[in-house]
């Protein structure tokens, strides 16, 4: 199923979770309820059906107007949110594949991922980085961001369980927890995390709102903040927001368990071991043990030049 | 038996300071005003959030993580002195073992609100008790370093029973409230056999107990660097270059005291030059074994030049951190050494001036340590602002790093001016069993 | 040798510049029955609002807002701004045409956008042109209900088989000739799998299918097949299949680790760390215990 057909779904259960609590339990069992499982044509018809995630994990289709929508308080919400954000989703184990013969410094990842998250510039989940590693190697593009290592260094340190790994993969990091001793940053050979130095950008404008352990929203100050594999949207069935981005189809994201990635950009599912068989994909450090849930293809018959400013900027470096 | 005016002139010398005089409150006022300086830094952190500081997302640990280091390095003296040194009989060293546990008390005391002032929120201090995990290492960190408070804590107070007895019986000056609490924290002390059997083999128990502590509250603070696979910190021998390094922060520490408590406090009599030649010499034994594992530490990286291990070589033996690399290692260790190996330099004075550089080279020292691998990590520092690449403490920072050395002053003053810092008890009973003539006498 | 490999590198050198001034001039070829292709949805601002969400997420990193200019420049070709004249001036068949093939940096959304999806984007294209005056296609969209597909898999060679029939009033009428792809469902889109086929005589078309494709717990795989017809239209169907390899990965945080939660660290350091604790919490009791003796001991 295409990403687009996917949509109505993150709106109503974003909706009911963040703003009006969740579904009747009634209105679930009462009848109108069928499970999603169902042909593909036909639930496109029903306008007036909405899709919903119970508790229990099942996604399950029902009647807009025998709905009974329960407000609930801000904690229970966030106590919801904070244990959804714990369990993952089950049965995945995330990969991204990132295609560095594709890359040539767009950023456009880096500022969706910035917006997305309210993140401050200087402040990056993503960063495309310039390298080279020897003075006759050819230079190119890396973009990098939390690795979601198997064997994560960030995790092992953390005093308080505030950064932690979840069964689908994911690194996470709970704000409501973080006590910002930044162990973590000291950890991560990837430089992949980032601390709210000051004041968040959207402090004030975010002050209402439910903390989600997935979107790192609100960002708080004096908290740690980093990539999320947009756990957010992967919940919705749509590929994180620098993937989306990417205008030049350098990301591959997907579930290893299916054997498939998506290409952000074209959109184009294709084999995720095939991909790397066929094009040498590799990890970064792997030498550190950290086991990433991030490959990279490599700059094999680069498709763009290397911009020359960029280039002068690494001969100073490399010297 | 020991003549009574010999124990009254040494149990007023040795009572003498406890008192409040006017050099007392001056030294307080400047310490009090001085520190709500500080404090005042502090609470613009608290406000405004650690970006206060010049530490960012590459250099993130800085000046704070540098002293905390340096507190908890001094503050293994008392171990050191009272254990190790008196669990083996030294005798020279009994005299001085309460002043390196004051010392050791105060530093290590002081190092837990270090780390405190380290952290982005420090209002969820209490979720490292709430939500632990037990694979931390700073959960390890302070379970030994609160562990490590109380077993000092409670090696400065045993022995001092007797002397709480005498201090209640013989301050007849002090306010009552004063003498009401060194009756109670006296237990009832009446020099009994029993009694002296039960706190000899209680002290000797909380000796034993307090080395390994010790050693694991600077291994476990080696830990918080060497467990990560940063270059520069990925060392195998952290943990012993740390607890050498200790012991000479301690050591000068320890000197520095002693040369201000033998001439403020009057005590020539009792911390002599001879205890001064002997920590001399222990400062010497220490710092060889310090210099030992920095060889270790700097010859073994710059032999292989591995990628970016040699780039943290380059930049401490002739880059951007050499003037302080090289300072620190021969005006703050080799230097002091080789001088003290001279009788001549074993002397008070000289001892004190030495003291205070091994002192202020051990802090410098921490801070090579902890700032410089931050700088150069695995991938590049890219697409932010210059101050992110580049650590500059900031002055608030610098106040709130000053902070703690107030409180340690302030905490070791207080100490030393309620209770004796020289042992009457032991000085009383060393007199009986090997009589010496005393200067004045 | 070295006259042919000057040969080679000149007409490289004619190929590259061909292309660039082909991209240049932004000419595509297209052919003249597709050019004249219409929607059979009527575009109404409900379809336009739609066809905006797809835009918003799947063009406008390129394209940019419309009317605002703000597409990326740094592409090769620079992509055009929808509302733009170049763009407008283009048949809706034309549009379709370039949204469903694409061309270099211009992805091909055939695979990911259904039909009827790529109409509604065409909708909201076109929400920017006042001139624009739609002209209905004729095809009946109803008519995709007759398709009836029929997927069957053989296990020995590994081969899905396709049959595509309509039930037409006056019988059954095999779909030949027609093109047919069939794709695995997965999580963020469709994988396909062989290449696409053609319909034989009897509207029958074969796969092959890999032998490694994970399925889910049962090996159940999504099998999505489509076909394009003339008269019919794109008809897709989805059916689940137990070709898969059955696949039941446990979650990543099981094994006792360094990293994972407190209930979940290794055995010995709960051991070492939990001793350690009592271990002081005694010795605290002890001492505690030898103080209270004293004191005892002084009152007697």
């Amino acid at each position: 199923m295409s990403e687009q057909e996917e949509k109505p779904k993150k709106k109503t259960r974003r909706e009911f979770l963040q703003e009006l609590g969740y579904v009747g339990v009634g209105a679930l069992i009462g009848g109108s309820a069928i499970f999603a499982g169902v042909n593909y044509d036909k639930r496109k018809k029903q306008v007036d059906r909405i899709k919903v995630l119970t508790a229990e994990n099942e996604l399950i289709e029902i009647d807009k107007n025998g709905v009974t929508k329960v407000v609930k308080s801000k904690k229970e919400i966030l106590t919801y949110l904070q244990k959804e954000g714990r369990e993952g989703i089950p049965g995945k184990r995330w990969v991204m594949v990132l295609d560095l013969s594709k890359c040539k410094n767009a950023q456009r990842c880096m500022a969706a991922c910035q917006s997305s998250h309210h993140l401050r510039p200087e402040q990056s989940h993503i960063n495309t980085l310039k390298m080279q590693e020897s003075i006759n190697t050819p230079p190119y593009y890396l973009p990098k961001q939390c690795q979601h290592c198997d064997n994560p260094p960030c995790v092992a340190v953390c005093p308080v369980d505030a950064t932690y790994k979840r069964p689908d993969g994911i690194v996470l990091i709970d704000n409501e927890r973080c006590i910002g001793c930044r162990f973590c940053i000291a950890a991560c050979p990837y430089s992949a995390r980032t601390l709210n130095w000051t004041k968040p950008l959207h402090d004030d404008e975010d002050k209402d709102k439910t903390y989600n352990v997935e979107l790192n929203v609100p960002q708080r100050k004096g908290t740690i903040t980093k990539c999320l594999f947009s756990a957010d949207r992967l919940r919705d069935g749509k590929l994180p927001y620098c993937v989306s981005a990417c205008p030049n189809g350098v990301f591959y994201f997907g579930d290893e368990n299916e054997d498939a990635v998506t290409n952000g950009t074209t959109k184009v599912t294709v084999r995720f071991k095939k991909l790397l068989a066929d094009n040498g994909g590799y990890q970064l450090m792997p030498e550190l043990g950290t086991k990433p849930r991030i490959y990279y293809l490599p700059p094999k018959g680069k498709t763009y030049p290397f911009q020359e400013k960029d280039k002068a900027l690494l001969d100073k470096e490399l010297e | 038996m020991l003549d009574p005016t010999r124990i009254d002139k040494i149990t007023s010398d040795l009572l003498r300071p406890i008192r409040i005089n006017n050099a007392f409150k001056l030294w307080m006022t400047v310490l009090i005003v001085a520190l709500v300086i500080c404090l005042y830094a502090y609470t613009l952190q608290l406000k405004n959030g650690l970006g206060v500081a010049g530490i960012r997302d590459y250099v993130s640990w800085g000046m704070y993580i540098s002293n905390f280091v340096f507190f908890v390095a001094t503050s293994l003296i008392g171990m050191l002195i009272s254990a190790v040194l008196g669990l083996s009989g030294v005798k020279w060293a009994a005299p001085l073992a309460r002043i390196a546990e004051i010392i050791a008390l105060a530093f290590a005391m002081v190092a837990g609100l270090v780390i405190v002032s380290d952290m982005g929120r420090p209002d969820r201090l209490l979720y490292v008790i709430i939500h632990g995990r037990i694979q931390s290492p700073i959960v390890w960190d302070i379970t030994v370093v609160s562990t490590y408070v109380i077993i000092s804590a409670l090696l400065l107070y045993l022995p001092l029973i007797p002397d709480l007895k005498i201090c209640a019986d013989k301050l007849e000056k002090a306010p009552k409230i004063q003498r009401d609490i060194y009756k109670i924290l006296s237990l009832n002390w009446n020099g009994s056999p029993e009694q002296q059997k039960i706190i000899s083999q209680a002290t000797r128990a909380l000796a034993i107990f307090i080395i390994p502590i010790a050693l694991a509250i600077h291994t476990v603070t080696s830990w918080l660097f060497a467990n990560t696979s940063r270059a520069g910190w990925d060392s195998t021998v952290f943990g012993p270059y740390f607890v050498s390094g200790a012991f000479v922060c301690g050591s000068a520490a320890v000197i520095i005291a002693m040369y201000f408590y033998r001439y403020n406090y009057k005590l020539q009599d009792y911390i002599t030059d001879s205890h001064f030649d002997n920590m001399g010499k222990l400062l010497v034994l220490v710092s060889v074994v310090y210099i030992y594992f920095n060889l270790n530490e700097y010859m073994v990286p710059y032999y292989k030049m591995k990628k970016f291990e040699a780039i943290g070589i380059h930049e401490l033996f002739s880059g951007v951190h050499a003037f302080l690399f090289w300072s620190t290692q021969i005006l703050g260790l080799v230097l002091p050494t080789i001088l003290l190996l001279f009788k001549g330099m074993r002397k008070p004075f000289p001892m004190m001036i030495i003291g205070i550089f091994v002192l202020v080279g051990g802090w410098f020292k921490r801070y090579i340590i902890v700032v410089p691998p931050q700088e150069h990590p695995y991938l590049p520092i890219q697409n932010v602002p210059m101050n992110f690449k580049i650590y500059t403490p900031t002055l608030t920072e610098i106040l709130i790093t000053v902070a703690p050395f107030i409180l340690v002053l302030m905490i070791i003053t207080i100490l030393s001016k309620v209770i004796p810092i020289v042992s009457i008890h032991e000085t009383l009973e060393e007199e009986i069993e090997n009589p010496k003539p005393l200067k004045g006498m | 040798m070295f006259k042919k490999n000057i040969g080679i590198k000149i007409s490289t050198i004619i190929l590259v510049s061909l292309f660039s001034l082909q991209a240049f001039a932004q000419a595509w070829t297209i052919p003249a029955e597709l050019k004249a292709k219409t929607s059979y949805i009527p575009f109404t601002s409900s379809t336009s609002k739609e066809g905006e969400d797809t835009y918003t997420k799947n063009c406008m990193s390129c394209h940019g807002n419309p009317g605002k200019g703000n597409s990326m420049k740094a592409l090769n070709p620079i992509p055009p701004d929808l509302a733009g004249k170049v763009t407008q001036q283009r048949t809706d068949g034309d549009l379709f045409y370039i949204i469903t093939t694409g061309r270099g940096v211009m992805p091909s959304f055939k695979d990911v956008f259904p039909e009827q999806e790529r109409w509604k984007l065409i909708s909201y294209i076109r929400s920017f042109n006042r001139q624009y005056v739609q002209v209905l296609s004729t095809f009946n969209p109803q008519k995709a209900k007759l398709v009836k597909f029929d997927i069957t898999y053989n296990a020995v060679n590994h081969l899905v088989r396709v049959a595509v029939k309509a039930t037409e009033k006056t019988g059954m009428v095999v779909l030949k000739n027609d093109s047919v792809d069939i794709y695995a469902k997965r999580y963020f889109g469709r994988l396909q799998f062989d290449n696409g086929m053609i319909t034989d005589k009897d509207g029958i078309a074969y796969f092959k299918f890999p032998t490694d494709l994970p399925g889910d717990k049962a090996g159940n795989v999504e099998v999505i097949a489509r076909v394009t017809d003339d008269n019919y239209g794109e008809v897709t169907y989805q059916t689940r299949m137990k070709i898969g390899v059955p696949t039941d990965k446990p979650g990543l945080t099981e094994q006792r680790a360094i990293w994972n939660v407190v209930s979940k660290s290794p055995i010995w350091l709960v051991v070492v760390f939990t001793s350690g604790i009592l271990f002081l919490g005694l010795f605290l009791l002890y001492i505690g215990f030898s103080l209270w003796k004293i004191r005892k001991i002084g009152t007697l």
